[in-house]
């Protein structure tokens, strides 16, 4: 090699060849790479443009009427005008909902239902995922008491809440007739139709299945041997459980909260169903501005806010496990 | 079947340090059935002293390690008592008996450290943080794995979570350890190690230890005593050398390997001495003083494959205990040659120094002359 290694400080390469290279590889890219690179850089594309659709289908129906309800938020109302408003830019759509205390009050209503919801599913579906993953012996048993517990699933939304209503939680009901042959109750309870109570419990009933299909589906992969050594080295039942299932499943506590969080609290037809005129929600009122009202930069902003409280939620609710590690 | 074998410890050079009633693990007529009617164990009797070594051994199936997980408490036995030092274990959950189990796979806690999880038992049983930070470290200084204590257990290799999950169960102090397949995930070199290094721990301590395994090698390496199971049932409980030398049934001498198996029928009785002959003519004496089988009669002896030798003068007339051997195979093994044998149609293993093996290299197909001792001869129980 002539010049690698010369003792009068000479370069150890030659530099001409390094500009040689730049310069192919500035007119011919695809050079610099091994041929293999090259090819799997052709399959990127194509893999991005398998993916196309969904991205225009979540760009169309996602990010396009978020952008659009964020910008009318800021957008003044007008009696009149075309679709009820004008783009003027304005804060007032925020600071009157600011000042506006039932707003504030639905809000807080429904932090609580989802916060009740998403703590009754987690007590009562945790049980059922347990059941389900640990004491359940035999993988086809599993999927088939699985599949029953889907079973909520299978008859129509608006079928089960209409049966909540009058038949089975109004004032005549079939609950409240029960009550009332049993001696518990001499007067059918009103707030069991038409009330937040009848509103939640319906809630922790359509929503529990997103809790407990996350939690068991961690629950069945507990490292059992674990639970084993556990029971072994000393600790009782309840102490395995806080020290080997809890930490195991927290994954799933985190995605079965989320889950029933965001769909509680932005929820509006169990609501309209089962709470009548009786219970209002943030979904409520933001439907009523904009059907009722035509108040579409007002609703906006409601919406806008009602979706930063679910992030602000769903932020604290991660902070209970790394998910990125867990998973 | 097996009942009609007697177990008694023949042979059987136990550690035994007293005789003191009450002192000791044992297990009596403990069965387990599980739903469904399969018989994991049946009628398993068995006395461990403290600071005896005893291995179970046995092909997979054969109730050892369910055996251990009803000493442990994970398995409820059918019928049958647990008592250690006098005292029935039976009832007790396996938080509250003395024992503790080394399992199989190490089953280390994912989310705790190496520390925490050599800190667990001591946790559960609320000594003071202090305390058992302290004979943690020590646990695990003693392991020589003190440095990585800050590690997460996936972060080890198997042999260190090997160590680990032994110092997490030597913390707690236990009166028994029970030990299932625990060399069975590492390397085969780390494994040779680990013998050694657990049975010397095990000695260091004087701890009883119960130790299950598959392996024959490992169970004679480390026992004071070996207990060969088959079906749920004892085949032999004895020392390894006895166990390794004089195979009780038809079951352990295939079960340790190694041994020519030769079924035939008797042809001579000359007081304790009898004299088989199988159907390829193969002509075996062997001593067998207490028992009643008849000229006629069909028995079973086995022939250790080490104590067959080749003979060099093949001129003689084929005599007792000895055959002319068509050589099919030579197995070279390194320190010992095996040769595998027909003597006219019956299979013989012969296992001679591996020296030997430039002379007999490359000589499959030729005739040889084998011969073997009567006292390496037993006759076995089916």
């Amino acid at each position: 090699m002539s010049g690698s290694s010369t003792p009068d400080g000479a370069p150890l390469l030659d530099v001409g060849e390094i500009e040689r290279a730049e310069e192919i590889v500035q007119q011919h890219p695809e050079r610099a790479l091994g041929e293999e690179a090259a090819a799997g850089k052709g399959r990127g594309w194509i893999t991005a443009a398998w993916a196309l659709p969904g991205f225009a289908w979540l760009g169309f129906y996602l990010v396009a009427p978020l952008v659009f309800i964020v910008l009318v938020s800021f957008w003044t109302y007008q009696q009149g005008a075309k679709s009820g408003f004008v783009s003027d830019w304005t804060l007032s759509n925020y600071t009157e909902l600011f000042n506006d205390r039932t707003y504030w009050n639905n809000m807080l209503t429904s932090f609580l239902t989802s916060v009740i919801a998403v703590a009754a599913c987690l007590v009562f579906g945790f049980p059922v995922a347990y059941f389900l993953a640990l004491k359940v012996n035999s993988l086809r048993n599993q999927i088939a008491l699985f599949i029953l517990a889907l079973a909520p699933f299978w008859t129509s939304f608006l079928t089960r809440s209409v049966a909540w209503t009058y038949p089975l939680m109004g004032r005549e009901g079939a609950l409240n007739q029960l009550l009332e042959k049993i001696g518990i109750v001499d007067e059918p309870i009103a707030q069991l139709g038409f009330s937040n109570l009848s509103v939640r419990l319906a809630m922790i009933q359509l929503y529990i299945l997103f809790m407990i299909t996350p939690l068991f589906f961690t629950l069945a992969q507990v490292d059992r041997a674990a639970l084993e050594a556990a029971r072994d080295l000393g600790a009782n039942w309840f102490r395995s459980f806080r020290e080997v299932i809890l930490p195991q499943t927290m994954p799933g506590i985190v995605i079965g909260s989320i889950f029933v969080f965001v769909l509680t609290m932005g929820e509006y037809g169990t609501v309209r169903v089962i709470g009548g005129n009786a219970v209002s929600s943030v979904g409520t009122i933001v439907n009523s501005k904009v059907e009722l009202a035509v108040q579409y930069p007002q609703g906006a902003a409601s919406a806008v806010l009602l979706v930063l409280a679910l992030i602000a939620g769903v932020l604290v609710i991660t902070r209970f496990s790394n998910l990125r590690e867990e998973l | 079947m097996a009942q009609e074998v007697d177990v008694t410890q023949e042979g059987a050079a136990t550690t035994a340090p007293s005789e003191t009633k009450g002192s000791g693990l044992d297990l009596i007529d403990l069965t387990k059935i599980f739903p469904g009617g399969t018989v994991a164990v049946a009628d398993f009797n068995l006395h461990v002293e403290h600071g005896e070594y005893v291995v179970l051994l046995g092909p997979s199936g054969c109730g050892k390690t369910t055996t251990l997980r009803m000493i442990g408490g994970h398995e409820h036995p059918t019928s049958g008592d647990i008592v250690l030092d006098g005292e029935s274990l039976l009832g007790l959950p396996p938080d509250r008996r003395p024992t503790t189990t080394v399992f199989q796979h190490f089953a280390l806690l994912p989310h705790r450290t190496v520390l925490e999880n050599v800190e667990f038992g001591l946790k559960m049983h609320r000594v003071p943080k202090e305390e058992r930070r302290r004979q943690a470290f020590e646990a695990l200084a003693m392991v020589g794995l003190d440095e990585l204590a800050d590690r997460k257990p996936r972060a080890l290799s198997g042999g260190q979570q090997q160590r680990v999950a032994l110092a997490r169960v030597l913390v707690t102090k236990p009166k028994a350890l029970l030990l299932d397949e625990p060399l069975g995930d590492l390397d085969r070199l780390l494994q040779l190690r680990m013998r050694v290094e657990l049975r010397n721990l095990q000695r260091e301590l004087g701890l009883m230890f119960i130790h299950v395994t598959h392996n024959q090698e490992e169970s004679l390496s480390m026992a004071d005593r070996i207990v060969v199971m088959n079906d749920g049932r004892i085949q032999q409980i004895a020392d390894p050398l006895t166990i390794a030398t004089r195979p009780k049934t038809e079951l352990v001498a295939r079960f340790m390997g190694d041994n020519n198996i030769v079924r035939g029928r008797i042809a001579e009785r000359d007081g304790e001495r009898l004299i088989l002959e199988d159907e390829h003519h193969v002509r075996v004496s062997v001593r067998a003083p207490d028992d009643a089988a008849k000229v006629g009669d069909e028995v079973l002896v086995a022939i250790r494959a080490a104590s067959v030798e080749v003979e060099e003068d093949d001129s003689g007339p084929v005599g007792v205990n000895s055959a002319e051997c068509e050589i099919v195979f030579v197995e070279f093994l390194g320190d010992l040659v095996k040769l595998h044998l027909s003597a006219g149609g019956e299979r013989m293993l012969a296992k001679v120094p591996g020296e030997r093996y430039p002379s007999l290299r490359g000589k499959e197909g030729e005739k040889i002359r084998i011969s073997w001792k009567e006292e390496d001869v037993r006759l076995l129980h089916s």
